[in-house]
């Protein structure tokens, strides 16, 4: 009996006997299931949690949130932002349309239950190689998803990232990320349970068996045997989550409610006892009043249903009929389920039968914590090695179009877009002082297969970089680190010098990692993924009406090439060919201070009318491809007769391309820009590498 | 003189708050109209039905939407010759309602799509005929799913027979039949297109041809 439930809810004899310490007494049958989801991975952050504390810095527009859903920045004039990403790999992989979809919804959820009116949607996603057993489906599954639910709740989905290896044929990564927008006129709503008689709320949709056990399946490797899992994966209904948006805005502007909070994974057993814990307060919660799709479900399936769109409130009596009302006019139940008492336990009730009386804080406080062996971080993987250069540039470096994913997104909706998926990343304009948001994603796997911590180094860089050449001051930063099996040493070492990288990163760019989430396991028959810890982070600009263009505008303009060198490599061409790559590393690079230069630019060439008419950061692949990226309209690149092929597809890190008409002057105007990058070291160059043509046609 | 505009909200519209924001800064009045409630006639001058997914596209886009009790004052408010404009999910609501002619259906990709479209005026109606010019072309993002226009050969025939075809694509995006992107009713009060005015206000939008729509 004892070792079947210890398989059936996941934990390990240890746990099992810190569970029975912490109660003083052995398990009753209703509380397996919550330690079992309360104690996995995903919702404990056991084998992550001692190193997450590396990102506890924190500046003057983001105030510490802790344990709430979403980080928040404060933008000044009134204005605030909340945004996180989240993962939803395991899921996706077993049912790509529903997992993706209800990855998204779960992410907005975190956004609104804070009180922020969602206002954009990114995506971060890793697929294998094309001809790997289910990869079309599940990646027209994916797209089909996040379309479905993004474009119906009406958020426009405005930015995102797809990359492509074989080391994800088996396990995809699947990554949301949501940003809210709040306005003077909107609260905040924390979780905190508070004030004794107060009502505990059930809001949204009913509940189902669909998802049950989801945080613990979330939480293991994979075997060969996905179709059985199938009923662990929720189904989403993106019509309910629009509903639910506008009556949890609604209250919340009303000042009905004392606290929220959504129902994410482990359901009705997380929110409820995050809301007492956080509060420390409890409550009754009496089961048998939970609303459900099948009148048949065990206390067991309730607690554990991962059934999407609903929420957990709490509110004054007074207030519960008026909350009632708005809720049945979005055509929405609101029912109470309990009250908060005066002792500290969470008491579960079916109907007037008492099924446990436990303190939150055992479970959520007292979850194990497991400091996995990792080492130090060495830079391994940077092999020397030359490669014969390339004569001649064939069809496998064009660059891939992906239109076919970003076209079925909504990307316009809301009426605030000013640039999304032809661009490397999205501007939507907030509504009180018209300032441009910048929204990106980032993390290159080809770079963290070579080096974790460049890799991740460069998770945080790159995309501010890019922020920066379009004027966009990087404000904070999330993350959503996809890894391994954490229990192997290679993939917690990874981890480590990962989570250390960003924060370093981060607080180089001033720039607070505010929220985030782990995603472990990620590793089927013992084959784990390339380490991928995605990033997401906002930005501002002061205006979006004059941004420069990131395609070619007109034919007949030079096109510049300005490097600073961190890191060169071979990497997309090895990754296409097989080889090992050259990988080579200046530790002298200051990167920061070149991103603070670049940002600084943009306001430079509006104030002083520089004639630049396009400016496009180079990714993998070089000058070659993000030529190919930038040409528009039929307007393309010309190289230089001088530069070889190799050259062109040579990755420096960092390096942008600019379109002019005025070569000496904006030369000139660069080397004075840059000039204490210039005089430190070589790393600084500016070439002219070709020119804008007309394609014949 | 500043028009009052009555914009409708269905459970599940989405581009409301939007088309809001384009009336107001446009200089004209607007007041939203819950699906629910019936409302005077005599105090709007102009309705418009906004976009987005009422009813979540159950049993088909706008079927639902179409049969609810504020569609009575807009079939009032058209039978008075009043103009009334629909966009995306609202020219979906329309066709169901029965106030314009012909169906929208699945995209021809099976594939929702979102990306900007070239359009083409084909008709100066009396309504907007004073900003469009016939042969004018416009350029305005579409995002849907179900946009392909459907008619019979005699509903065609009859369209066209009656200038109702508005609007129509360059480049067709969703195999809509005659590239129809918008049409009027018969009485010429009843517009509709799939494409989003509403999002192309600004030139930082991509676009500033909304403001002919307004």
């Amino acid at each position: 009996m004892m070792t079947e439930n210890l398989k059936k809810y996941r934990l390990t004899s240890e746990e099992y006997e810190l569970a029975k310490k912490s109660l003083g007494r052995e398990l009753k049958d209703i509380e397996w299931p919550l330690f079992s989801a309360l104690w996995s991975e995903h919702c404990s952050y056991k084998s992550s949690k001692n190193h997450l504390k590396k990102f506890s810095f924190r500046n003057s527009m983001t105030p510490d949130m802790d344990g709430e859903n979403a980080g928040i920045i404060d933008l000044g004039y009134g204005e605030k932002i909340a945004f996180k990403m989240e993962s939803h790999n395991h899921p996706s992989f077993i049912e790509p349309v529903q997992g993706a979809a209800t990855g998204v919804g779960g992410i907005l959820r975190d956004i609104f239950t804070m009180g922020a009116r969602p206002i954009a949607l990114a995506n971060y996603l890793c697929f294998g190689e094309k001809s790997a057993p289910r990869m079309n489906d599940l990646m027209s599954g994916v797209v089909r998803g996040i379309s479905m639910y993004g474009n119906c709740v009406g958020v426009p989905t405005v930015t995102g990232q797809t990359n492509f290896n074989s080391k994800y044929n088996q396990n995809i990564l699947v990554n949301a990320m949501a940003v809210g927008y709040f306005s003077e006129d909107m609260p905040l709503a924390l979780s905190k349970a508070k004030g004794l008689g107060n009502y505990v709320v059930y809001v949204g949709a009913k509940t189902g068996r669909d998802g049950v056990g989801g945080a613990s399946m979330a939480s293991a490797s994979f075997d060969n045997d996905t179709e059985s899992k199938k009923p662990n994966v929720q189904i989403g209904d993106p019509f309910f989550e629009k509903l639910l948006i506008e009556a949890c805005l609604e209250v919340l502007k009303l000042n009905l409610v004392v606290a929220m909070q959504d129902m994410g994974a482990a359901g009705l057993t997380s929110s409820s006892f995050e809301m007492s814990a956080n509060g420390e307060v409890g409550f009754t919660l009496d089961l048998k009043s939970v609303p459900l799709r099948d009148a048949t479900m065990t206390p067991e399936e309730i607690l554990l249903s991962e059934s999407q769109e609903r929420m957990l409130l709490v509110c004054e009596p007074k207030n519960y009929e008026k909350i009632k009302s708005v809720f049945s006019k979005w055509n929405l139940d609101a029912t109470i389920l309990g009250q908060i008492h005066n002792s500290k336990n969470i008491q579960l009730k079916w109907g007037d039968e008492i099924l446990t009386e436990i303190d939150p804080n055992v479970i959520v406080k007292n979850a194990p914590r497991y400091d996995r062996p990792f080492e130090k971080w060495v830079n391994e993987n940077k092999v020397e090695k030359n490669i014969e250069p390339l004569k001649k540039i064939n069809k496998k470096y064009q660059k891939e179009n992906l239109n076919w994913i970003y076209n079925q997104y909504d990307q316009r909706v809301c009426a605030r877009t000013a640039q999304a998926c032809e661009s490397p990343i999205a501007f939507v304009q907030l509504d009180q002082t018209k300032r441009g948001l910048a929204i990106a994603v980032g993390c290159r796997p080809e770079i963290m297969k070579m080096d974790a911590q460049i890799g991740a180094l460069d998770a945080v860089y790159y995309p501010a970089f890019q922020m920066a050449l379009q004027g966009a001051k990087i404000l904070a930063v999330t993350d959503c680190l996809n890894f391994g099996n954490p229990q192997k040493n290679k993939i917690m070492s990874e981890f480590v010098a990962s989570v250390e990288a960003i924060a370093k990163a981060s607080l180089e760019l001033n720039a607070p990692v505010i929220s985030g989430n782990v995603s472990f396991y990620n590793e089927t028959l013992t084959e784990n993924i390339i380490s991928t810890p995605a990033t997401g982070m906002v930005g501002i600009r002061d205006s979006v009406e004059d941004l420069i263009p990131t395609h070619f505008t007109s034919a007949y303009e030079s096109v510049l090439c300005v490097t600073y060198s961190w890191v060169q490599s071979y990497v997309y061409v090895t990754e296409k060919e097989n080889q090992v790559a050259q990988f080579n590393l200046d530790v002298s690079a200051n990167v920061p201070q070149f991103i603070e230069l670049c940002q600084l630019m943009d306001q430079k060439i509006k104030k002083q009318d520089v004639s630049i008419s396009a400016i496009r950061s180079c990714g993998l692949g070089g000058i070659e491809l993000t030529t190919q990226k930038m040409s528009k309209d039929l307007i393309i690149f010309e190289k230089a007769v001088e530069l070889n092929s190799d050259y062109l597809l040579k990755d420096q890190f960092y390096q942008f391309l600019l379109t002019t008409t005025d070569v000496v002057g904006v030369t000139d105007f660069l080397n004075e820009h840059f000039k204490n990058l210039k005089n430190k070291n070589q790393l600084f160059k500016i070439e002219v590498v070709g020119q804008t043509i007309e394609a014949k046609i | 003189m500043s028009k009052k505009i009555g914009i409708v909200r269905f459970l599940g519209t989405n581009c409301d708050a939007d088309v809001m924001k384009w009336v107001l800064g446009s200089g004209q009045q607007a007041e939203y109209l819950w699906y629910q409630d019936q409302f005077n006639i005599e105090n709007f001058d102009q309705i418009i039905i906004p976009g987005g997914f009422s009813y979540g596209d159950y049993l088909r886009c706008g079927a639902m939407a179409a049969r609810s009790p504020v569609m009575k004052s807009v079939s009032e408010f058209s039978k008075k010759g009043k103009p009334i404009l629909g966009i995306c999910n609202g020219f979906q609501i329309l066709c169901e309602a029965g106030l314009l002619p012909g169906a929208l259906i699945k995209n021809e990709s099976l594939k929702f799509k979102d990306e900007w479209a070239e359009l083409i005026v084909a008709e100066e109606k009396s309504f907007f005929g004073k900003q469009m010019k016939k042969k004018q072309t416009l350029k305005l993002p579409i995002a849907h799913g179900d946009g392909r226009y459907y008619n019979t050969g005699d509903g065609l025939k009859k369209l066209q027979d009656q200038d109702q075809i508005w609007l129509k694509y360059q480049k067709n995006p969703n195999g809509s039949l005659l590239d129809i992107a918008g049409i009027t009713s018969e009485s010429g009060n009843v517009f509709a297109l799939m494409p989003h005015p509403e999002r192309a206000v600004f030139q930082w939008m991509g676009s500033s041809d909304g403001v002919y729509f307004l």
